[in-house]
């Protein structure tokens, strides 16, 4: 079973809401959390992931995991700087942030280590994507560049020597001022890359191409995009409280919609997500509310509040949760989760013989708990045997008539032999006796 | 009495004692008579299962229950008695029906009947198993029957503390069988009980772990096991980890000892083929010197120095075993957490791909000819091994395999430079396959031009064989089937003979595997090549999937009556060449697919075909083909277009198509190669279809008239933009003209025309625009006019101009 969670922090110490999203109920809310916008994430269905804006000014950055069903923080590491967006890619496998400096750090989930370190942009990255299948990775930077990364070639140490290309795949620096936000679609290979920019525009590029295939113009600067997988549209977070609708293949410069606004117009839109379940669109503002709306009727669904209206929600992510079967196997996934804390994020990459010790942990299936069948083979079991029985029956029984044939004559021949033999001596002693006797 | 009762139908549940009965006199012998004829066992067992006699299901009404459950009871509780009497009895042979008629009870009776005399079966077949006296076939026999108990057994679930102590009864005296006997029938039915224990209840093996696992090492790494009893044996200890409580740590100690044993016998088989540090270093790596080292595989009398060593067969079978035991472990699902020694295990696979039999320079005084002969030929099965490793690894950790992703890629690309076998390409295939699988887009911009490359030499090198040879496939298929590999023999026709070695080419698997790989690099990364090399395995499938279905199409019935192995396979080819070529049309590109029409037909014809399954995918892939010649933006249900949010304003589609229009004319204008590009891209096929959109959705009327009302609609919209369009410039009025002749069978004229006369207008408002930034805002003021009054926002007028100004 799946239960379809929303997920919402804020810059101010609000804690991260969750909801279910189908009821409307507010579940936990976790305690202690400050993020910068791109700054939440869920790591695959194992835990929540945010870094905090705390620190900032001082010299090290700090992100905080939490566990689906504690309030409280579990796990607290510190990166060398502040880190302004985090993802992490869909099996919650690894977790990539980016810098206040403009470096990107990839790190293990399981080892905590840190795998790759590289200087992506020349100021502060303000947003990550990863590709549909995880292997690309998207960077959005404060000055306005988008860069499309191959991961594998990034850890391609010997490669890099070799050629003197240049590190990233392609590079977008067609906005004039800061990157907002970026989505990627379903087109895989041939996939379109939206990006949001404080200039006014979204840019749709082409990932296979590389290049810029459409600039729009919006009425306000944007700060939040949401894609609906199957329209080819998608809904851009104005600062003036409205959400527009872009078309991928749009004909025009301009956008051409309007889906609706928050309540308060003064309040810009800050965050959106898509739900494909059930086609919601999430929307959270400035002024602390998370709206959920209906796109194909334009009305608005429910909405929830956040921090009492005082903080402007910055993040909202929809988070697919598979639910345990019942209380006790919870329990005991629970025990098991709690028995394995990930290892906080290190600090700085191994170098040496350390860097590679050649262990990857693999994470048991979530559906290890069905239980396990095996199959039954009397049946097959006689059938083979039978066969086998006759087979032995018509060559094997054959070839061992014959040899016994062959032997029964053999027999027969030696016997004839050795009865001439006795004949032959009955006949001499015969003779010699005979002779004896008359001697 | 009985023989004057009547039947309703087959269904009838009087029937079942009825014939359980007969069969129980008939064929099943007991004390007195002896055993007739074994073919009637399997009839029993088969009638037995159709009709399900001994499953005794209460019936649904309660008369019916009275009448019939007496008598069906007892029948079945003859049937019980009768076997456990023969289970008894001192005659082997019917010892032994007694013993598989209990397996097969096992899985056909009731549950009620199950639960309440396991127990006493077990102890039956056990005493069996434990009794030094019995015979062979009694004692296979035993165990597989205790086996279906136990899965019947597992399938209860308020009996899992019995059920444990149960099966852990059985594994000590199992074992000990597993040592003395020698017969490979015996061996194989006891791997089948112990992999059934270990898969129910792996608590079963909690006290007998170290011995059953030196039970099964020894037997890996005795000289007398067959090859094909290796494996069940490998397959066995790879599930062995599962028993001992399941964790991390018994997976990853296995893993070690098998990476250890795997390593210890290569250091000695390529003695003298490679550096000897290589070896080192690896059993370095698995067991560091600081640590423990953990005990040899098979405990501590591990078998792993005896005579045998010289026999390089031997060290291969083994060696293949135990790889054979690892990928098994990475891909059978743990409950835990697995740690995944990636390092060690890439470098095993490296360490033996780099060895192909030649001598180091260095190394040559220190071998005989006779000693490299050897090795040479047992390699390709060691390689072999390596590779399936390898993909088991790959399966294993799926994305995480990132940071290895590289050396895994250069692995092997240069392993598909020096490797030649056949096999052993299908085996590189699959690992492309896989790598290209898990790791997605970034991979395939790694490895697209290895396989391609590859691919294409596999492929192409059937194609100059069969074209050949057009003529002689008849003669060919007609005679494949009977004559094969009797060439030599048959003087009379030799050059049909020849011919008929290569018209029916035996093995198509290799080129299976080939296309097989360039479909997933298609799936996966089509939209890559586009400058690349997509140009050029378009054509390489094209011709491959011409060859393949050319002219054989017509005996593919024929063909198929043979009973020959290579009519399947080559159904398979062609499955395979046609799945390929779809994606080849199919998957994202910058140009229009070059053999759309080709393809078209193909399929087609192909549709028409006697052969199913080819019959069937090529339905699927006119399907498929179906959105790429009508490409389609259908409009959204509820989400309203622009027009109907505007009402009155249907202008406003056109026009922001042409707005579309005015950024691409400004560029290409005047060039016509370009523009063609253009049109043939997939840039522009959703505006002709924005335009059937606000058609759709301003009038939903039936499909023959909504064109035609459409078109008047745009036609008379666009009368009045006319007057504007003498200013537009000669060149651009050229390069439309060849638009709309290009476009002709794609959408109706008209409307095509009219809309890109639309767009000469907007260009030529973006000239204005060019030339001048307060004539800009004029032309755009212009052409927002038509539609802006509706719009309900305002500030997007004046947001506009904020954007100018």
């Amino acid at each position: 079973m799946e239960e379809t969670t929303v997920i919402a922090s804020s810059s101010f110490d609000c804690g991260i809401g969750s909801w279910d999203l189908k009821t409307g109920n507010e579940q936990l809310r976790f305690k202690q959390c400050a993020s910068p916008s791109h700054g939440l994430t869920a790591v695959g269905e194992k835990f929540l992931a945010a870094s905090q804006l705390r620190n900032a000014s001082g010299s090290s950055g700090s992100v905080f995991f939490w566990f689906w069903n504690k309030p409280q923080v579990e796990v607290r590491s510190f990166p060398v700087e502040s880190i302004t967006a985090l993802t992490a890619n869909s099996e919650g496998t690894y977790i990539v942030g980016g810098g206040a400096s403009g470096d990107i750090f990839i790190w293990e989930v399981a080892t905590g280590k840190l795998l790759k370190k590289w200087h992506a942009h020349y100021v502060s990255v303000t947003c990550l994507v990863f590709s549909g299948d995880d292997s690309l990775l998207v960077s959005g930077s404060q000055d306005g560049s988008v860069r499309v990364w191959s991961l594998i070639r990034l850890f391609d140490d010997q490669q890099r020597q070799h050629q003197e290309r240049t590190l990233y795949e392609h590079k977008f620096d067609e906005h004039t001022m800061a990157v907002n936000d970026i989505v990627i679609d379903y087109g895989g290979c041939n996939a379109l890359i939206v990006s949001a920019s404080k200039d006014q525009t979204c840019k749709v590029w082409s990932l296979s191409q590389g290049k810029l295939l459409r600039s729009i113009i919006f009425p306000s600067k944007i700060n939040a995009l949401a894609l609906d997988p199957g329209g080819s549209v998608f809904y851009a977070g104005g600062g003036d409280g409205n959400i527009y609708i872009g078309a991928l293949n749009s004909k025009s410069d301009y956008a051409t919609q309007f889906l609706g606004s928050v309540s308060d117009p003064s309040k810009a839109i800050t965050c959106l997500a898509y739900c494909a379940d059930g086609n919601l669109l999430i929307s959270g503002s400035e002024g602390g509310v998370i709206c959920v709306w209906n796109p194909r009727s334009r009305q608005p669904v429910r909405s929830f509040t956040f921090g009492h209206g005082k903080g402007p929600v910055n993040n909202i992510q929809v988070v697919r949760k598979t639910i345990v079967g019942n209380a006790n196997k919870a329990q005991s996934s629970w025990k098991r989760n709690v028995s394995s804390l990930p290892p906080p994020l290190e600090k700085y990459e191994r170098k040496g013989d350390d860097t590679v010790d050649g262990i990857v942990i693999v994470d048991p299936p979530l559906s290890s708990d069905v239980p396990v069948y095996s199959s039954y083979r009397s049946a097959d079991f006689i059938n083979e045997q039978v066969k086998e029985l006759e087979q032995q029956g018509s060559a094997a029984t054959e070839i061992e008539m014959e040899r016994l044939k062959l032997e029964y004559k053999k027999s027969i021949l030696m016997n004839d032999q050795w009865q001439k033999n006795y004949e032959n001596l009955l006949q001499v002693v015969m003779e010699e006796e005979l002779n004896g006797g008359s001697n | 009495m009985a023989s004057f009762e009547r039947f309703d139908d087959m269904c009838d549940l009087r029937l079942k004692p009825k014939i359980l009965r007969n069969l129980l006199s008939e064929y099943v012998p007991n004390e007195k008579q002896p055993l007739v004829d074994f073919q009637s066992l399997a009839k029993v067992v088969s009638t037995i299962a159709t009709h399900k006699l001994l499953s005794e299901s209460p019936s649904s009404s309660a008369d019916q229950k009275k009448l019939q459950a007496k008598p069906s009871k007892s029948a079945v509780d003859d049937w019980v008695e009768r076997l456990l009497a023969l289970v008894s009895s001192d005659m082997p042979d019917k010892c032994w029906v007694g013993v598989v008629l209990i397996g097969v009870t096992c899985r056909e009776c009731s549950s009620d009947r199950f639960f309440s005399s396991y127990s006493v079966w077990f102890n039956c077949l056990l005493s069996h198993i434990k009794n030094p006296e019995s015979s062979r076939i009694v004692l296979v026999a035993s165990c597989t029957s205790v086996s279906d108990l136990l899965t019947r057994l597992s399938r209860f679930t308020n009996t899992k503390k019995e059920a444990v102590s149960h099966a852990s009864k059985v594994v000590l005296p199992v074992i000990k069988l597993l040592e003395e006997e020698s017969s490979e029938a015996l061996w194989e039915s006891i791997v089948h009980l112990l992999s059934t224990i270990v898969i129910l209840f792996p608590a079963a093996f909690h006290n007998s772990y170290d011995k059953v696992e030196a039970v099964i090492a020894s037997k890996i790494f005795s000289a007398k096991t067959s090859s094909n009893m290796l494996k069940k044996f490998a397959h066995f200890l790879a599930l062995l980890p599962k028993a001992n409580k399941g964790d991390a740590g018994s997976w990853s100690l296995m893993m070690q000892k098998l990476l250890i044993a795997i390593n210890v016998h290569l250091n000695n088989f390529f003695q003298g083929l490679e550096d000897e540090t290589v070896g080192k270093k690896a059993i370095q790596r698995l067991a560091p010197p600081g640590k423990d080292s953990p005990l040899p595989l098979g405990g501590q009398d591990g078998a792993l120095d005896d005579a045998s060593w010289n026999s390089e067969q031997l060290i291969v079978s083994r060696v293949s075993a135990l790889m054979f035991c690892s990928s098994t472990m990475l891909t059978s699902s743990y409950k835990s957490k697995l740690n995944v020694p990636v390092a060690s295990l890439l470098s095993l696979v490296e360490r033996v791909l780099a060895v192909n039999g030649s001598l180091p320079r260095s190394m040559s005084p220190f071998m005989t000819g006779i000693q490299q002969e050897l090795v040479c030929a047992e390699l390709p099965t060691l390689h072999s091994s390596a590779l399936e490793l390898l993909r088991a690894t790959i399966k294993c950790i799926r994305s995480q395999l990132l940071p290895y992703a590289a050396s895994v890629v250069r692995v092997v690309s240069s392993y598909f430079k020096k490797c030649s076998l056949p096999e052993l390409r299908i085996k590189l295939y699959s690992i492309t396959k896989t790598l290209l699988k898990s790791m997605g887009v970034g991979m395939a911009m790694q490895l697209a031009n290895e396989a391609v490359s590859n691919a294409s030499v596999d492929l192409e090198g059937f194609d100059a064989v069969s074209s050949k040879t057009p003529s002689l496939t008849n003669a060919a298929v007609l005679k494949g089937g009977s004559k094969k590999r009797k060439h030599a023999s048959n003087s009379g026709a030799e050059a049909e003979n020849s011919a008929v070695e290569v018209g029916v080419p035996h093995n198509h698997s290799l080129k299976i595997a080939a296309l097989e790989a360039l479909e997933t690099l298609l799936t996966i990364g089509g939209a890559l090549g586009s400058n690349g090399w997509r140009e050029r395995v378009d054509k390489l499938l094209m011709t491959t999937v011409t060859n393949a279905c050319e002219g054989r199409w017509a005996n593919a019935e024929t063909y198929h009556h043979l009973p020959n192995k290579s009519s399947t396979d080559l159904v398979e080819f062609k499955l395979a060449a046609l799945r390929a070529f779809l994606a080849s049309l199919v998957s994202p590109s910058l140009v229009r697919p070059a053999f759309l029409a080709e393809g078209l037909e193909l399929f087609q014809r192909g549709k028409c075909q006697a052969e199913m399954k080819v019959a069937e995918f090529c339905a699927h892939a006119l399907m498929s083909l179906e959105v790429v010649i009508h490409p389609r933006a259908l409009p959204l249900d509820g989400l309203p277009s622009l027009s109907s949010q505007f009402p009155g304003s249907n202008s406003l589609a056109s026009q922001k198509h042409n707005a579309l229009g005015l950024n691409k004319m400004d560029r290409i204008a005047g060039d016509s190669s370009v523009l063609s590009n253009l049109w043939l891209s997939n840039v522009d096929v959703p505006a002709n279809s924005e335009i059937q959109r606000s058609i759709d959705t301003t009038l939903p009327l039936p499909e023959a008239k909504r064109l035609k009302v459409g078109n008047d609609l745009v036609g008379s919209e666009n009368v009045q933009q006319a007057d504007v369009l003498i200013k537009v410039p000669e060149s651009t009025k050229e390069s439309l003209g060849h638009v709309s002749e290009r476009d002709d069978d794609m959408v109706p004229k008209e409307v095509v025309i009219e809309t890109h006369e639309g767009e000469g207008l907007e260009g030529q408002d973006s000239l204005m625009e060019e030339a001048a930034v307060g004539k800009k805002h004029e032309s755009l003021g212009e052409s927002d006019d038509d539609s802006i009054p509706s719009l309900k926002a305002d500030d997007y007028l004046s947001s506009d101009s904020d954007i100018e100004s």
